[in-house]
């Protein structure tokens, strides 16, 4: 199957540079060929696995964390919010 | 409107879920905290943090679910949908793909005089996004997160409504629906409910549906209804002119009352969907569906039919009172005492205990009254104790005192007089003071006779009878 | 006493506990082996000595009080850059990370100071724990010490080489695809991956959410227990995890059957290493355990499904750094669109943008059914494999990998074949099962350790640890590089 690395880099928000372009090209081709190589196998994976299930968490309060902890890493902060560029819509 | 063109609606209604803590830590779910403050590492989606679900999410999706009479998927598991945008901190959302909680249901809404059956195609729970306050004073846009891991249920219709009121009606019960099992706060206001409008438009008689056009956004009923009258237009505009229509997302825009392109389809988003590898799948007990299906109340469809069939109550006064889980909840109440009559019971509900609630902005529930002060009341009306002006008196008083009606009547005197010797008299001194109307009236002008028995009513002080003073004022006139 | 610092954790336990040294003089001793030796191989991303010393004299103080101490008290180790601690950077070796300092401790690390153990510092690692060799680390990039012109194996790289180079007894690592068993094979150390679901994930920065697992890497098996011992068990934080007691192990493998798979011992493997393994399996064999040939005919395809989840997972993960909330920040800011691009292209390296490109392939729309859903069916067809194979034995024993450690740069531009030397480990991870790596012996050509891997059935890290003990004590322990 063929790559289109332009329009996955758009999707995962990344921007390759032109001329390296071929160069993610090929890498990535020789990876998902492994892919193109595997067997057609009969049958379809289990969508919801009733052997290994998790327990849930009951509804209660668990005392929240401190705001400046939280906000520790932030690049820009402001009355108690992180601050990024404007989003326009 | 265009009456060649059937306009064909659909709903995504997203409605957060008033439980204590969000969907997958344990902070608190309030509305209207200081900014950042109900945040944790988990619903900031800190790198390193995992999602652990509440259990009381899934009980609420499961209610919600029975009530549109869904099928319920015991085996269930979550997903994450990857998209990059500033309120998802995670770039993807925990949601439900395949395996939603709910599915395949129905509702049945009232439309004029019309019961219809909207298809619900699917029922899941969700996490809800940060908030985005834009600031230019800050430069920029401040996020605050406690809004961030509010768990919601979204809720799609099939493609089943016909025009703007019944989608607005649609709406509207699902609110209602939702305040009876007392799992949203419902505030549209607060955007505790936010519907997305899928809309298209195709000759009427036509068997395909045209072009859905998706406008997202909508956060009021008017809104709702004033976003697919508008969408509508516009798709027929474009047919009418011969032009083509494109499956594509608008947005609302409330105060200029239109929406704007948000995305073509060729921008389509691509979620990425996959089984979310943080969290395994889960198993409801049949025991745990079947309890929560009992536990469902009474719901305000059916609610609203039964005041009609059953206590005869009109078409609006049922509805008024079915679609306030307040008003049917007291009224419900009443009537299960068995102590008076449906209809003097419902002008008292919507009349004057309404207008005191909201008067002091508050639930019926919540006032001093009691449902056994009410009814007694009521059953002294009915049993021609009192009169209905009487009754202002006394309900003046049960509104804010626990005091019992009959001792009330007593004690201020109340009781209409009845002994028909104490009646005459007054009768007479009536007629014997009035004169000129009893000639009046013997002259034909019979309308003098309410001025009469309002004449008997003052000397009484209020308490004869007043069906009694006329019976006995015509009979003394005609005798004399 | 001198080479404190090169005792077993299990030395310096009995040590601390006769009171005849001081956490403090073992972690100062810890502390100068550290900045004496760590220039040259370079396993830390950074150091947290100041805090170390004044644990240590915490728990000092908490012994000569005679209060109870944890499991691990006063004994240093080194966790994984991608391990949150709370105060300290939490770097993944990656820029996007290299100023992240962590708000809050993983549960691994809550652990770690409720045994009273004394974290000396953080191991580099390949970047976002991507790689096989720690050469994608874009902070330190640790070497090996065996030769240190050739690389330690990743991703757990700096944990490794910290254990190997003898600077901490033992040190925690996380295995996504073989990250702690291929560089404790490349290195010469033992290396647990546990059964998923054992050793909660909360505040360890993921690779592969369905196949992340931390686990311990030491010189010995008893020092590699006493770690596991402490940091496994159900975590209410990590709805994945397990009611999981560790029961200990034994010393003996009489009776014991033992499955050797063909499928990986083929031509992909270096004879050498074929070599030093089969001759593990004939001491395990004089010591007692049946030899039975398996088949694990999916093998061959576990590979191609192993990238297409972990990297689907992967790219999901890494999504949010974009910039706006922590982390690097991209040149351009003018719109929140060119920061995510900025940020995201500026501050991943290649290899990480290489699976974040192929898992969003693989999930995108036309694709998911061609790769995710085929690669989970595969899983679950491997998963039943290994079931079955393990009604016929107790334990399977194969390489840990099919090389041994290269030279610096010898595999750079060539993925797909660094990728194929992870196959003898991705398939437990797979199947979530646990294994362990175990040195035997050397590649005579160029001196470096060779290790073989031993998988056990989901939860029996104990019949892991049996065998391990087994094999130490009949080959004399295990050869430590003195550097």
């Amino acid at each position: 199957m063929k790559i289109d690395i332009r329009h996955i880099a758009k999707l995962s928000k990344l921007s390759i540079p032109e001329d390296q372009i071929e160069r993610f090209e090929e890498e990535m081709q020789a990876i998902l060929s492994m892919v193109e190589h595997l067997p057609e196998i009969e049958g379809s994976a289990v969508v919801v696995d009733t052997t290994n299930t998790m327990e849930l968490r009951a509804d209660e309060v668990i005392p929240s964390a401190s705001r400046e902890d939280m906000l520790m890493n932030a690049p820009q902060v402001a009355a108690g919010c992180i601050v990024m560029p404007k989003v326009v819509e | 409107m265009n009456n060649k063109y059937e306009i064909v609606v659909g709903l995504e209604v997203h409605a957060e879920l008033s439980t204590k803590t969000k969907i997958f830590c344990g902070c608190k779910n309030e509305f209207g905290a200081e900014v950042n403050t109900n945040v944790c590492p988990v619903c900031m989606g800190l790198p390193g943090t995992l999602p652990v679900l509440n259990e009381k999410v899934v009980e609420y999706g499961i209610r919600m679910g029975h009530a549109l009479n869904c099928t319920i998927n015991r085996a269930t598991k979550h997903d994450r949908k990857n998209y990059f945008y500033a309120d998802l901190p995670k770039a993807y959302q925990t949601t439900q793909d395949d395996v939603p909680l709910c599915a395949n249901g129905y509702l049945d809404i009232l439309v004029g005089d019309e019961t219809r059956r909207i298809g619900i195609t699917r029922l899941h729970i969700e996490e809800d996004t940060a908030k985005l306050i834009h600031a230019d004073e800050f430069g920029g846009t401040l996020i605050d997160f406690n809004r961030c891991g509010v768990p919601l249920i979204e809720i799609v219709s099939e493609p089943d409504m016909r025009s703007a009121e019944e989608a607005k009606v649609y709406l509207e019960t699902l609110r209602t629906i939702l305040l009876y099992l007392g799992i949203s706060d419902a505030k549209m206001q607060e955007g505790s409910i936010r519907a997305d409008v899928n809309v298209s438009v195709r000759p009427v008689g036509a068997k395909e549906y045209g072009v859905r056009v998706e406008t997202k956004n909508v956060s009021s009923f008017s809104g709702v209804y004033n976003a697919i009258v508008y969408e509508a237009n516009r798709q027929i505009e474009v047919l009418e002119n011969g032009g083509e229509l494109f499956q594509e997302t608008r947005r609302w825009d409330d105060a200029a009352g239109k929406n704007v392109l948000m995305r073509s389809k060729e921008d389509a988003q691509d979620y990425r969907y996959f089984p979310e590898p943080d969290l395994l799948g889960y198993v409801i007990p049949e025991e745990t569906v079947e309890q929560l299906k009992a536990e469902l109340p009474e719901l305000p469809v059916q609610k609203t039919l039964r005041y009609m069939n059953e206590c005869g109550l009109s078409r609006a006064d049922a509805e008024t009172i079915a679609l306030s889980k307040d008003k049917a909840f007291f009224f419900d109440a009443c009537m299960a005492t068995g102590k008076c009559g449906p209809k003097l019971l419902s002008n008292w509900v919507l009349g004057e205990v309404t207008r005191v609630a909201n008067e002091r902005r508050c639930e019926i529930s919540e006032l001093p009254l009691t449902v056994e002060n009410l009814v007694d009341m009521i059953a002294l009306i009915e049993n021609k104790t009192i009169s209905n002006a009487a009754a202002k008196t006394v309900f003046e008083i049960i509104v804010d005192k626990d005091e019992k009606p009959a001792d009330i009547v007593k004690a201020k005197g109340l009781a209409q007089i009845s002994d028909s010797s104490a009646l005459q008299t007054i009768v007479d001194s009536v007629i014997a003071a009035n004169e000129k109307a009893i000639n009046d009236y013997k002259g034909g002008r019979t309308n003098v006779l309410g001025f009469l028995v309002g004449q008997c009513m003052k000397q009484s002080k209020g308490q004869g009878n007043p069906a009694m003073f006329k019976d006995m004022m015509i009979a003394a006139i005609e005798n004399s | 006493m001198d080479k404190l610092y090169s005792l077993s954790a299990k030395s310096m336990k009995e040590l601390l506990e006769k009171r005849e040294v001081s956490s403090v003089e073992i972690t100062k001793s810890v502390i100068e082996r550290i900045e004496k030796t760590d220039k040259d191989v370079c396993a830390y991303n950074s150091y947290n000595f100041e805090n170390a010393l004044k644990n240590a004299e915490a728990v000092d103080a908490k012994r000569a009080k005679g209060e109870t101490l944890g499991a691990l008290a006063g004994i240093p180790l080194a966790v994984k850059d991608n391990i949150h601690v709370k105060g300290l950077k939490t770097t993944c070796s990656s820029k996007m990370l290299e100023n992240f300092v962590a708000p809050f401790n993983a549960t691994v690390t809550d652990k770690l100071n409720a045994s009273d153990a004394i974290i000396v510092g953080k191991t580099t690692m390949d970047e976002f724990a991507m790689g096989s060799s720690g050469e994608s680390s874009k902070l330190a990039v640790a070497k090996n010490p065996w030769d240190t012109s050739r690389i330690p194996g990743g991703s757990s790289s700096g944990s490794a080489v910290t254990v190997a180079a003898s600077q901490v007894p033992f040190a925690m690592g996380t295995d996504t695809g073989g990250s702690i068993r291929m560089p404790a094979a490349y290195t010469g150390v033992l290396g647990l991956k546990p059964t998923y679901g054992t050793v909660s994930r909360y505040g360890i920065i993921p690779l592969a959410s369905s196949f992340d697992q931390a686990g311990p890497m030491a010189r010995n098996v008893d020092d590699l227990a006493m770690l596991f011992g402490a940091v496994c068990g159900r975590d209410t934080k990590d709805a994945v995890t397990k009611n999981y007691t560790f029961d200990g192990y034994g010393d003996s493998v009489k009776g014991m059957k033992i499955g050797v798979p063909k499928e990986y011992y083929g031509e992909g493997v270096q004879p050498a290493v074929k070599e030093r393994v089969f001759e593990a399996i004939e001491t395990l064999k004089a010591q007692g355990a049946e030899i039975i040939d398996i088949s694990l005919p999916s093998t061959e395809y576990a590979l191609a499904a192993y990238y297409i989840i972990c990297c689907a997972e992967a790219a999901s993960n890494l999504g949010r750094y974009d910039g706006l909330r922590y982390g690097f920040r991209g040149s351009n800011t003018s719109n929140v669109e060119d920061l995510y691009l900025t940020t995201r292209s500026e501050g991943f390296g290649d290899e990480v943008k290489r699976r974040i490109m192929l898992g969003t392939c693989v999930l995108s729309s036309g694709y998911s059914d061609a790769y995710y859903k085929r690669a989970k069916l595969l899983q679950q067809n491997l998963a039943a494999e290994f079931t079955e194979a393990f009604k016929s034995c107790d334990v399977i024993i194969t390489p840990s990998i099919a090389l041994t450690a290269w030279k610096f740069g010898e595999k750079a531009g060539n993925p797909a074949e660094v990728y194929a030397a992870d196959i003898c480990t991705i398939t437990l991870n797979i199947a979530g099962l646990p294994g362990m790596s175990v040195p035997c012996g050397f590649d005579s050509s160029n001196n470096m350790p060779v290790g073989f891997q031993i998988i056990g059935k989901k939860f029996r890290e104990s019949d892991i640890l049996t065998v391990a003990k087994c094999y130490e004590n009949a080959v004399g322990g295990f050869a430590v590089k003195e550097f």
